[in-house]
This record gives structure tokens, sequence and C-alpha cells, in this order.
């Protein structure tokens, strides 16, 4: 060992015998400090899951859907349609799209039932692929436990489960059951050639509007639907609940800020004397403002550890429980809904900037000023 | 050698209420020797010992320790000077509350990087020497007020600086502890150290180990003898 690294080591044992004598008005502290690195990692985590969320989601989302109106309602449209829309100049690929919601009243789960439109997902009959919560909320344990769909008492359709979708998005894909074509169409009863819908790629997103009026003429009874459209509905979903979530971050962030300038604004009387003493014993300004260091980084880096840790917890493992009543409305749209659990290293950085550093500073300017003083009149 | 020339040292200067704590003194202090300050409470023995401390800088005048002028510097070197040089004994001890004896004791070595054990062994021979070894463990604020004089005299000691300056170190103690302590001082001065104190108590003033005794009132100095 080096003598600078003892000398460390002491002033970091000093620093915990010193923290151990207070240690009730320390825990306190660690507590109230923890408390708010809780909120505002909370709040931080989710806002970033949800925008995560919703970007996802569009970047699986084609450019222009065209769906069917019957009686202004949503039906399923005619396959003659795609070669219609492939037709029309600046569209790269149109294509029908098979999706379905199937509510399975044994286990009371919504599932989305889809046939895979990337031809390296397509599946042979009886195969399927689920999203991570199916299995979850059937009780399916072990992967190659086969999954059993039915649609009225004494009808089962059996599926072997091929793949457990990885969810990189909760909302795309937890409640997701992938299926061949023709078990697609056998299970909800669909002759050939209809399609739920039809997913358009456009060359040049700055010609939708033309693509558009074209294919109204051409399908005058269609609904058109763009990227643009679903963006503004998630962005009226998401945007005021994360502007809350920035809200209360700001406001637990002063609460902070008040409570490292009253740590700023001066030391106790005992503690201006203890460090007049350590200077007067032989310990120089370095010695002093090191030991300080060693304080303010076993409480901070503790507390942004506790508050960091459990308000990953409370995002991702309590579904944001205590946020619910700001939340309400959430859960009408997705019944079960856990976020995607991410862990974003810029962000925590950005949190432990933030938290950590503030805080450390705010202790050592009133350290700083004793330290600087003859040791006789702050000892007396 | 420590030197002052017209040492002055004013509290609440130009204020209301201000103390001449101590009045124009030059003295010269034996390297290698015991000295001792007497005086009436208030005189300014312990101001005049934080002067040549470097705990405090004086008003006026210039300070010398063995030729390197210190009044005056800046205080980082002043803390330099005091790890450096001195061991103190303060006249109400400036013991840390909630420490342990032996953490109290070995604060001074704290940030010298020095190996913990050696240092523990050399404050637990310390405390041994005092009759404290048992209490090594307890809070100091559990301490009698002889055992905490104590201490504070094992702290000063645990650097072996080569000057211990000690403020009333026997105040509390008996006649059989400060008999002990007194050949503390006889061992320190044989080892070539300098010692430098304050007492009211006449067994100090008159014992074998003590080569000059300066008396001071209302911050001067008003005698001095060898
Ligand atoms: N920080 C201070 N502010 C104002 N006055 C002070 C301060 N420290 C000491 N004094 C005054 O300076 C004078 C000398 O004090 P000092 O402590 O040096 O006396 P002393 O000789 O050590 O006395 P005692 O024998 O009682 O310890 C006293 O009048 C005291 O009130
Ligand atoms: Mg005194």
């Amino acid at each position: 060992m080096t003598p600078a690294f003892r000398r460390q080591r002491a002033l970091a044992d000093y620093t915990l015998a010193a923290l151990a004598r207070r240690r009730g008005k320390n825990i306190g502290l660690v507590a109230i400090y923890a408390l708010v690195v809780f909120v505002v990692a909370s709040a931080l985590l989710f806002s970033s899951a949800l925008r995560h969320e919703a970007d996802t989601v569009l970047a699986e989302t084609p450019e222009l859907i065209v769906q069917n109106l019957v009686m202004g309602r949503h039906d399923m449209i005619e396959g003659n349609a795609i070669a219609a829309l492939a037709g029309i100049r600046g569209v790269t690929r149109a294509k029908g799209r098979l999706w379905g919601y199937f509510y399975d009243s044994v286990n009371g789960a919504n599932y989305t039932l889809m046939v895979p439109l990337d031809p390296e997902r397509a599946l042979a009959p009886g195969e399927a692929m689920i999203g991570e919560g199916v299995p979850r909320a059937r009780g399916m344990f072990w992967d190659t436990a086969p999954l059993f769909l039915s649609r009225q008492p004494g009808d089962l359709v059996r599926f072997d489960v091929v793949e457990r979708l990885s969810s990189e998005s909760a909302l795309v894909s937890t409640d997701l059951i992938l299926l061949n074509e023709a078990d697609f169409r056998d299970f909800f009863r669909l002759p050939d050639g209809v399609y739920t819908d039809i997913a358009v790629t456009v060359r040049n997103p700055r010609e939708i509007e033309t693509i558009m009026s074209k294919a109204g003429r051409l399908l005058p009874e269609a609904r058109f639907i763009t990227r643009d459209d679903i963006s503004r509905t998630y962005q009226k979903l998401f945007s005021w609940r994360e502007g809350i979530m920035v809200a209360l971050a700001a406001a637990a962030l002063l609460a902070f800020a008040i409570f490292a300038a009253e740590k700023a604004s001066g030391l106790s009387a005992e503690e201006a004397r203890e460090i007049g003493i350590l200077k007067a014993v032989g310990w120089n300004m370095t010695d002093v403002i090191a030991m300080k260091l060693w304080e303010g980084a076993l409480i901070s880096v503790g507390a942004f550890l506790i508050g960091t840790l459990t308000g990953y917890l409370h995002v991702f493992a309590f579904k944001a429980g205590l946020f619910a009543p700001i939340l309400k409305g959430w859960s009408v749209i997705y019944p079960d809904f856990a976020l995607t659990p991410r862990f974003d290293g810029v962000q925590i950085a950005a949190l432990f900037l933030i938290t950590v550093l503030p805080y450390t500073a705010a202790t050592l300017v009133p350290v700083w000023r004793v330290a600087a003083a003859d040791p006789d009149q702050v000892m007396r | 050698m420590i030197s002052l020339h017209a040492v002055t040292k004013l509290y609440n200067e130009g204020r209301p209420g201000e103390v001449r704590a101590v009045d124009n003194v030059s003295l010269e202090i034996e390297r290698d020797a015991v000295t001792v300050f007497k005086g009436p409470s208030g005189s300014g023995k312990t101001t005049l010992l934080s002067i040549i401390g470097c705990m405090a800088r004086p008003s006026a005048g210039r300070v010398l320790i063995d030729g390197r002028l210190v009044s005056g510097l800046p205080e980082r070197f002043l803390t330099e000077e005091r790890r450096s040089t001195f061991g103190f004994v303060f006249q109400r001890f400036n013991l840390i509350r909630g420490l342990s004896l032996l953490e109290n004791v070995t604060l001074p070595a704290a940030p010298l990087g020095e190996d913990p054990r050696e240092v523990e062994a050399r404050a637990l021979a310390r405390l041994e020497a005092l009759g404290l070894a048992g209490k090594a463990a307890m809070p100091v604020e559990y301490l009698s007020g002889g055992e905490t004089q104590r201490a504070a005299i094992a702290r000063a000691l645990i650097n072996d600086a080569p000057i211990l300056i000690a403020d009333e170190p026997t105040a509390n103690l008996d006649t059989e502890l400060t008999h002990r302590f007194l050949d503390i001082v006889g061992a320190l001065r044989d080892e070539g150290r300098t010692v430098i104190m304050t007492s009211h108590d006449p067994r100090i003033w008159q014992a074998d180990h003590v080569n000059a005794v300066i008396s001071m009132q209302d911050g001067r100095i008003v005698g001095e003898y060898a």
C-alpha cells in the first residue's frame, strides 16, 4: 500500500467513524436525499420509456395504412385493392395485413393475432411465435409448451410455439401471437382474398398527399391513415403525461436545490470546531476537504444508488404504481401495461450529475471557508 | 531556538471590547529544554502558546522558529509547520466527541499515510504509559477529567513532534499522575525535544526537569528564571 492510498483509507475511516456518530441524522439525510433521487429517477425513466414505446411503435408502422369502411366502420378489405395501390406511382410496396384481437375467456386476457408481413418471419402451419406477455397470462412456464386457443367451449386449436418474441417494446409485442396465414384465416373463419387492412410503403414520404388523393379516387370507400396521424395520436397519449413527469422531476430538483443551498450556507458550531481541532493537530486544508469529500460522496452516492434502484424497480417492476393517479386512463387503453425495462447509461449519468455533484460541491463551500481560517479562531 | 520579537495580540481589534492579550513580548525559548509559563488567569499564557504553535497570528511583531520566520505566513504554510513541528495539549483538551479514545489519539497521524497498525501500536504504547490501556475503545466523552487530560497528552505525543506545547497539562491530575507526566517530559527532553508548558502548579515550576520558568501578567513578561 502506498502512503497516498493509506492516507485516503485513513481519511475514509475517519469519515465513517464521524458519520456513525450522528447515525440518526445521517440516515435521515440519506433517506430524504434518496427520496428526491427516487422521484427524479422515476419520472425520468418513465418518460423516456414512454417515448421509447412510441418510437418503437412508429418505427414499425408503414407510411400509409388503407382500411375499408362499411357504414363508417372498419371492415375487411378486398385483395384486388392491393394491386390497384401498388400501381400508383411512388408506391414501392403494398401488402395486405391480417390481424385481429382475440379475447381468451378462460384466462381473461386479450391477444393480438397477426400474420407476419416479413417473409423472414413466415411460419409453417401449426406454428406460432408469441410475445412475452402471453405465457405470463396463461401460466406457460417452459419454453416448448404448446399454445392452445379456444374460440368456444369444446373447440381447441393447438399451436407449437417456435419462438418467444423478445420485446423491445411492451406496446408492440407483449400480447402478440404470430400465426401462419392459413391458420389465421381458419381460426377467424375468414375467406381467402380479404385482408384486415393494407400497408403501403412509399418511395418519398413527401409524396404521401399526392398518393393519398390518387388512391382516394381508386378506392372511394377507403379510409387512409398516415404515420403522422398515428404519431399525433401517440403524442396526445404521451406528451402531457411526459410533461407532468418533467414538472415532477423539476419540483423534486428544486427541493433538492433548497436542501443543497441550506448545506452550503454554513456549518454548525460543532462541525466548525471539529475542523478547527483537526487543523490544530496537523491536518491541512487538503486533508479536511478530502475527508469532507468522502463524507459527501458516501452520503450522495449512497442516496443516489438507493434512489435510482428503487426508482427503476418502481417504474419497471411496479408499473410506476405511485404515479397511478396521474396516469389514470392509461390502463383503459392497455389493460395490463408494463413498460419494457431499459437501462440508459447517458440518462443515469445525467441523473448522477444533477444530484451527486451539486450536493458534494455544496458541502464543500462552507468547509473550505472554515478550513482556510486560523484554527484558534474556529476552535473557541 | 524560538524567538519572539515585540509580539502583540489584540482580540476584537478596533472594536468595543478590544483585548490586548499579549503585549509587546520579546523572548527566546531554548530548544532541547523545558520552559514553563506561569501567571494569573487571563495573563495571556494560552494566547502566547497559540502564537508560538502557529495556531494564531500575532497582530504585530515577529516569530521565528529555528530562524524561520513564521509570523505572517499564509495559513497553508502554518498547517505544514504545525504538522511537522508541534504536538499540542490544549487547555480545553479539544478531543472529538463520539470518537473513541484510540481514534482521537491517532487523529494527527491520519493524513500522514503511515501504516495504520504501526500508528495504532504506537498509540497503545502511549496509552499504556499513561495508564489508559484499558479504555482505548471508549468514546472520549465518557472519560473522567484526569483521563481526558491524559488522552490529550497521548494525542500530542503520537507523531513524535520535536516540540510539545502543553497548556495546563496537569490541571486535572493527582500527584502520582503529575509525576508520571513529568517523567515523560524528562524523557522527551533527554531525547532532544523541546517542551513548552503553562502551569499554575508549583510542583511543575520546581520540578528537576524544568529549565526555565517565565511569569506573565497582563500580557507582559514580568519575570524569568532558570
Ligand atoms: N478569542 C478571544 N476573543 C476575545 N478575547 C479573548 C480571546 N481569547 C482570549 N481572550 C482574552 O485574552 C486574555 C488572555 O487570555 P488567555 O486565554 O491567553 O489567558 P490565560 O493566561 O491562558 O488564562 P488562564 O490561566 O485562565 O488559562 C483574556 O482576557 C481573555 O479574555
Ligand atoms: Mg489559558
